[in-house]
């Protein structure tokens, strides 16, 4: 284990400013539960005061990862090296549970054992009685714990994007990074992105070598397996040759833009100089060369925590959003929501408080939409107001750009 | 006296205390591990103390409790808001019980037409503000921690803030306590009322007690209206001097500004550096200066405000146009901080507060004591009321620690020489005990003794906390 | 020594008395103690003996040997209290603080006074206006009231709307304690919290822990302009509507905000106020302060929002003497209720501002109930009010009025509120002290004051029954 959590720890000036961002302490009010408290508890780790045990790991895995406390840190502290040695020791020192090891030592590297896995799972799920609300079934599976998620799509984004629509002259060529949620339910988001893009003649390849990019694993501390999982991503992307990455996941842009630079090494840096974040990549390259008919729809924005807070990322998703739509600024957008990952299923509870707050924020706005950058707060989000059966319309900023782009015609992302 | 001991009877002990608690007040509101006592240990001084167990009581009735069992064996018992204080107030040196008073965070009520509100201890003071501010109304005590410090905890250490020279401290704005004594009984001291003069004067008393005499649970506070407009003023000058002798001229003028802050060269140095801010090389010190009112009383004040620091030789002055502006000026404030910490790992920040007229005096004091620039010190702060916030910078390196220490001990001396305080507004907790006997003499240290004794017999409350043992 | 049957004091401990501070300033004849004997209540009891200290050495002095015999000591500033405060109940020693009137010294930089305990609230006042300075609490009584009284009292006055009361400008304290050791409290800084606040402590506890000596206060800038206006109203309701609507809906920060109800109003009519309406049966008297424009443009503002609340007449000052004839109309009226009788009682209970009305409707239910006259008038900007009780001589008229207010102060406190604003407790209120504080908390003050005062010998009889 590196030593640099070490230094990072001792920077920590417990002046208590990380109580002011985090969105668990804002939930919970608890020490435990807010980087300062996290780093001295890592300061008991590194002086040999406790061990691991079930109360440190919920600790640990009480924390979004969201960074937010970062940005506001007096003393510079990177708290990100600090909480990912933490996962880290929880790992190798607790073990990852079984299934979640299962999958991701031997079902997230092979793409065909992961369709099959959801295949089984969906077909499983039929069986056993659940209950539906607007789009979201309750699955009431395994690790999925109390969790509503959208119905899986029929054909996977990899399967359905597996021919490269070859344009004339296109002025670039750039690859698609799905990931998983985008690839196995919301599938329309990938279209989107590959229509919207092949309109601004650009051509877009979906390599279909490329797997999860491994958050997941990491954000259960087994690096293993995330180290795997970037190797093989780089074997694929680096087959092809392209002159950019795009990804309309914020969370699979942060880790395959930057945490892959950790894992892999600098070599990975001339990649990771080319990968951006779907509307990072139009505002810089298509800028004002397009020309949208703007939606109807009064939309916001939500500010993925993954873009906002790690990678800075704001001006751009709304750039475009105001280009394609009647757009109006929600307050707090940059809130988490709740959602993503290891934190929903353990901490149920405080997601769903989370999510209440946002939806406030979205209700106050007075828009009818609510777009974002991330798959995971689509899901989030759209748990929210299917629970309150709202006609407010969650969907991805993209998808509102290709609306506007096809002039207000019919998108089939209406039927999901 | 620590329960966490090994012995078998402390072990028993530790045992039946648990027990009693967890019966008086409900076992999801006692902490015992490990891993929940260290992320209690602490407070923003970095010092360490693991308490046994904390408590998070959910009403007076549990406070109340707790005490009477933590009286009856005689346990240790700290209070604590956010933990985020910079004298070691929160602190269990002793180990004992640690009250996590954030569990209490109700804003109870609040009656606009009478301007008070009612607010149990654990309420964050910016949310205060922020509720209030929905009724036009303000409560002035701002200290820098504001976004995350806890009303109980401001009370507790009779914070100051950025507003105290136009608006007063902590204590000017407490109208009533509820307080549980060490014993476990319930007091209640002040009135709602915007005056009262009923008996002696027990809630200022207890203000600024800073935990050794009992614990909030209720806390009445007044409250004024909300200034409708502020705008502000950065002027930067060649000289520290010029600065001071601005500031000076402003409140000759008959101006009290809302907020009256200086800077000094290795201050603005270490911004510059840090945030790349366009301060220029020339820029030796700066005001930052907050006009309050309404529009016409504002236009008729900043020009005031502005022509004191030209007349002082002040070589630029900027007000802020709008609030992006104003946003980018009080940014350079915001990140003194930040800044200093990437000077070195290390912070002394002591805030002393002189009378006005021996600020110049003081801060050539603090020169001559650091003439040899060993150590890095940055002096900013209230100059409005003579507060300035000295601190040291130290890294690693052998002896630093000790020299920043040996500073610390001449800047006292210094400033109880010139009749000033060793603290406007941070409090003595523990880090500052040694310092006390400088300026409280024998027998006013004897009377506070007497208090304490005559509240807290068996010295439960915060011990090791403002007085030497 | 003069050989008076009613003087406790021995000729020995006279003899002591005389030679630690001079004969010249020690006084035992009858007609020096009968004019020491009573305050602004009426109440009389007259002292043993009358001392005149001129410095802390001779308080200290005089104190010790109070404390080694055990006799009482009422220190006494002008003796214009409200409550019985400096009058000496049980005998023993007049301290007559008067002669400790120096201003020591006055720092316009470091906006801080220090003063001895007997210099006058409005010699200060001038003093600091010298260097446009300005110390802000004002009770009525500027004039001739002690620095030392406002701070043993905890006096307010006209313009705590604004500035707060005395507590909130006392820095330090130098103070000699009932056993003549000397202790110095607070800091001279504008800023300070080391250890507990004695200084604080001792603001407001009535000469019952000790004697001050000496008093450093914090000054303001004096502001350049204060815009004053008079608004009568054709009923109590109209003007404390106007109330609402200065304070509540526009925002206004007057720094002063008075008003005087029915009672008050017809005393004064015709003598301090010319020009008052007949219909006029409240009025409101504002002050806001600031710069030259924005004071006459509040008080133009305020005006209008009276006018709007159904103002009969208002008048604006425009020149400093207009402004001292509409403040005279005000401060007149605490005399001018003895037009209706001899004898008057004193409260100063303050409420939240949302339950004045409430308040004034049972006083004035209860006035009718027992056929005794009231008045009402006071800083109503803070929920504040002055209510005396008029009534004649007599015994069977004291017990009546001693019913009432009782009732008065039983409903003020079941309000919610306290009974004694500015004032004091003093003895005249002493027992009503259990309607507001709990007897637990009465037993920790009665103990604190042991705590500093074992042998009880600091002003007997205050506060405390």
């Amino acid at each position: 284990m590196s030593t640099d959590w070490k230094e990072e720890v001792s920077k920590c000036s417990k002046c208590g400013k990380c109580h002011t961002v985090c969105p668990v302490f804002l939930e919970t009010g608890d020490e435990s539960m807010v980087s300062r408290g996290r780093i001295s508890l890592a300061e008991a780790l590194r002086d040999k005061q406790i061990v691991y045990t079930d109360k440190l790991r919920d600790y640990v895995y009480s924390c979004k990862k969201c960074m937010r406390c970062r940005t506001v840190c007096p003393s510079g502290v990177d708290y990100e090296v600090i909480i990912s040695a933490m996962l880290r020791g929880v790992a190798e020192n607790m073990g990852v549970p079984l299934l979640p090891r299962i999958i991701f030592r031997y079902i997230l590297p092979r793409r065909i054992l992961f369709d099959t896995m959801l295949k089984i799972s969906s077909k499983i799920q039929r069986f056993i009685p659940m209950k539906k609300r607007g789009q979201m079934r309750h699955l009431p599976l395994l690790f999925m714990g109390k969790r509503w998620i959208p119905t899986l799509a029929k054909k996977s984004a990899l399967k359905k994007l597996r021919e490269t629509k070859k344009l004339k002259n296109p002025r670039m060529r750039v690859g698609l990074f799905t990931g998983c949620l985008i690839n196995y339910i919301y599938v329309d988001i990938a279209e989107a992105v590959v229509d919207v893009l092949n309109r601004m003649n650009i051509e877009v390849v979906v390599p279909q070598g490329q797997l999860c990019c491994g958050t997941p694993s990491s954000s259960m501390g087994d690096y293993k397996s995330s180290k795997k999982l970037a190797d093989l991503n780089r074997e694929v992307f680096e087959s092809h040759k392209l002159d950019a990455i795009v990804t309309a996941c914020a969370t699979c842009t942060k880790t395959i833009k930057m945490d892959y630079l950790r894992t892999l090494g600098p070599s990975w840096q001339p990649m990771s100089d080319k990968i951006y974040d779907i509307s990072e990549f139009i505002e810089k390259y298509c800028g004002d060369e397009y020309e949208a008919n703007p939606v109807k729809e009064k939309v916001t924005y939500h500010d993925p925590c993954h873009l906002l807070w790690v990678r800075g990322i704001s001006d751009e998703p709304r750039n475009v959003l105001k280009k394609s739509s009647n757009y109006v600024e929600m307050d707090q957008a940059g809130a988490c929501c709740g959602g993503g990952g290891i934190f929903t299923i353990i901490h149920y509870d405080l997601t769903l408080k989370m999510l209440e707050r946002k939806v406030a924020s979205i209700e106050r706005s007075g828009a009818n939409t609510v777009a974002t950058n991330c798959p995971g707060c689509v899901m989030q989000i759209a748990d929210g107001f299917a629970g309150k059966n709202s006609k407010v319309k969650t969907t991805h900023s993209i998808q509102i750009l290709q609306k506007a782009l096809v002039n207000g015609g019919i998108d089939k992302g209406d039927e999901k | 006296m620590k329960l966490f001991g090994k012995t078998k009877t402390e072990d028993s002990k530790h045992q039946r205390v648990l027990r009693e608690l967890i019966k008086a007040v409900g076992r999801e509101k006692v902490l015992s591990a490990i891993e929940d006592r260290i992320c209690y240990s602490y407070d923003g001084t970095k010092q360490k103390a693991l308490p046994d167990i904390v408590v998070r009581p959910g009403g007076t009735s549990d406070v109340s409790n707790t005490l009477k069992i933590a009286n009856k064996y005689e346990i240790p018992i700290y209070a604590r808001g956010a933990g985020t204080g910079l004298t070691g107030g929160a602190v269990p040196l002793m180990g004992g019980i640690v009250f996590d008073l954030k569990s209490m965070n109700r804003i109870i009520e609040i009656c606009p037409e009478d301007f008070v509100a009612t607010v149990e201890p654990g309420v964050v003071t910016k949310d205060l503000q922020d509720e209030i501010a929905k009724f036009d109304l303000f409560y002035p005590p701002d200290p820098s921690s504001a976004a995350f410090s806890t009303i109980g905890g401001n009370v507790a250490e009779c914070a100051g803030g950025i507003t105290g020279l136009k608006y007063g401290v902590t204590r000017d704005y407490i109208l009533a306590l509820e307080i549980v004594l060490p014993d476990g009984s319930v007091i209640n001291t002040g009135r709602k009322t915007l005056r009262s003069v009923t008996g002696y004067d027990l809630t200022r008393l207890f203000i600024g007690s800073e935990g050794t005499l009992g614990v909030f649970t209720k806390i009445t506070v007044k409250l004024i209206p909300k200034p409708k407009k502020i705008e502000t003023l950065a002027a930067y000058f060649s000289d520290r001097d010029d600065a001071i002798d601005a500031a000076d001229l402003i409140i000759d003028n008959n101006i009290l500004p809302r907020t009256l802050e200086f800077m000094d060269k290795m201050t603005i140095n270490a911004v510059r550096s840090y945030t790349g801010t366009d301060i220029g090389e020339d820029v030796k010190a700066l005001l930052l200066i907050d006009i309050d009112g309404t529009e016409e009383s504002i236009s008729h004040e900043m020009p005031v405000v502005e022509n004191a620091c030209k007349e002082n030789k002040a070589f630029s002055t900027k007000v802020a146009e709008t609030a992006k502006e104003r946003e980018a000026i009080w940014a350079a404030r915001r990140s003194i901080s930040p800044a200093l910490y990437n000077i070195a790992p290390h912070k002394i920040n002591e805030d002393i507060c002189v009378p006005r007229s021996k600020i110049k005096e003081i801060l050539q004091k603090v020169d001559q004591i650091n003439e040899h620039q060993t150590i890095y010190i940055a002096n900013f702060g209230h100059i409005g009321d003579g507060n300035i916030h000295v601190n040291i910078m130290y890294n690693d390196d052998p002896g630093q620690a000790e020299l920043a220490e040996s500073i610390v001990n001449k800047v006292m001396r210094e400033v109880v020489a010139v009749e000033g305080t060793i603290s406007g507004e941070h409090g003595i907790g523990n880090k500052k005990s040694q310092f006390m006997e400088l300026e409280i003499s024998p027998k006013e240290l004897a009377i506070m003794k007497r208090f304490k004794s005559f509240f807290d017999p068996k010295g439960i409350m915060n011990p090791g906390k403002m007085f030497l043992s | 020594m003069e050989q008076n049957p009613h003087n406790k004091i021995q000729a020995k401990v006279f003899e002591e008395f005389c030679d630690s501070i001079g004969r010249e300033n020690v006084f035992d004849n009858i007609e020096e103690r009968v004019c020491y004997s009573f305050d602004a209540t009426k109440e009389k009891s007259i002292p043993d003996l009358v001392v005149r200290p001129h410095s802390t050495e001779h308080v200290s002095k005089i104190i010790s040997i109070a404390n080694q015999h055990s006799i009482p000591i009422c220190p006494r500033g002008a003796g214009t209290g409200l409550s019985g405060g400096s009058v000496p109940i049980k005998g023993g020693i007049a301290l007559d603080l008067k002669n400790m009137n120096r201003i020591v010294e006055l720092n316009a930089r470091d906006l801080t006074v220090t003063v001895e305990p007997g210099v006058v609230t409005k010699d200060l006042q001038d003093e600091a206006a010298k260097h446009r300075l300005f110390y802000p609490p004002e009770p009525g009584s500027a004039g001739f009231l002690t620095i030392g009284g406002n701070v043993a009292e905890c006096t307010g006055g006209m313009t705590g709307m604004k500035y707060g009361v005395t507590r909130d400008y006392v820095l330090a304290l130098e103070i000699v304690l009932p056993d003549g050791s000397v202790i110095n409290t607070g800091s001279k800084t504008l800023r300070s919290v080391v250890g507990y606040d004695l200084t604080r402590f001792f603001v407001g506890s009535e000469g019952t822990l000790g004697v001050f000596t000496e008093i450093t206060l914090k000054l303001l800038p004096l502001p350049a302009k204060i815009g004053t206006v008079m608004a009568y109203f054709k009923d109590i309701d109209s003007a404390l509507n106007a109330t609402d609507s200065i304070l509540i809906k526009n925002h206004l920060y007057p720094r002063s905000l008075e008003f005087v109800d029915k009672t008050c109003v017809d005393t004064v009519r015709g003598s301090a106020g010319k020009g008052i309406p007949e219909e006029a049966e409240a009025l409101l008297l504002i002050d806001v302060d600031g710069n030259e424009k924005n004071a006459a443009n509040d008080i133009s503002r305020i005006d209008a929002l009276c006018s709007e609340n159904s103002a009969l007449k208002t008048s604006i000052a425009k020149t400093d003497d207009e402004r001292d004839a509409l403040w005279n109309v005000r401060k007149s009226v605490s005399t001018s209720l003895f037009k209706i009788a001899s004898m008057k009682f004193n409260n100063d209970f303050c409420v939240p501002r949302s339950k004045v009305r409430k308040v004034l409707k049972s006083v004035y239910e209860l006035s009718k109930t027992y056929s005794i006259q009231v008045a009402a008038f006071g800083h109503i900007g803070e929920g504040h009010i002055h209510l005396n009780v008029i009534h004649d001589e007599g015994k069977e008229m004291d017990l009546s009025v001693h019913k009432l207010v009782s009732q008065i102060l039983k409903e003020v406190v079941s309000i919610g509120e306290t009974i004694t604003s500015e004032h004091g407790v003093g003895d005249a209120k002493a027992e009503f002290v259990e309607l507001e504080l709990a007897p637990h908390e009465i037993e920790i003050m009665k103990d604190l004051k042991k705590m500093f005062d074992p042998k009880g010998i600091m002003n007997p009889g205050k506060i405390f029954v």
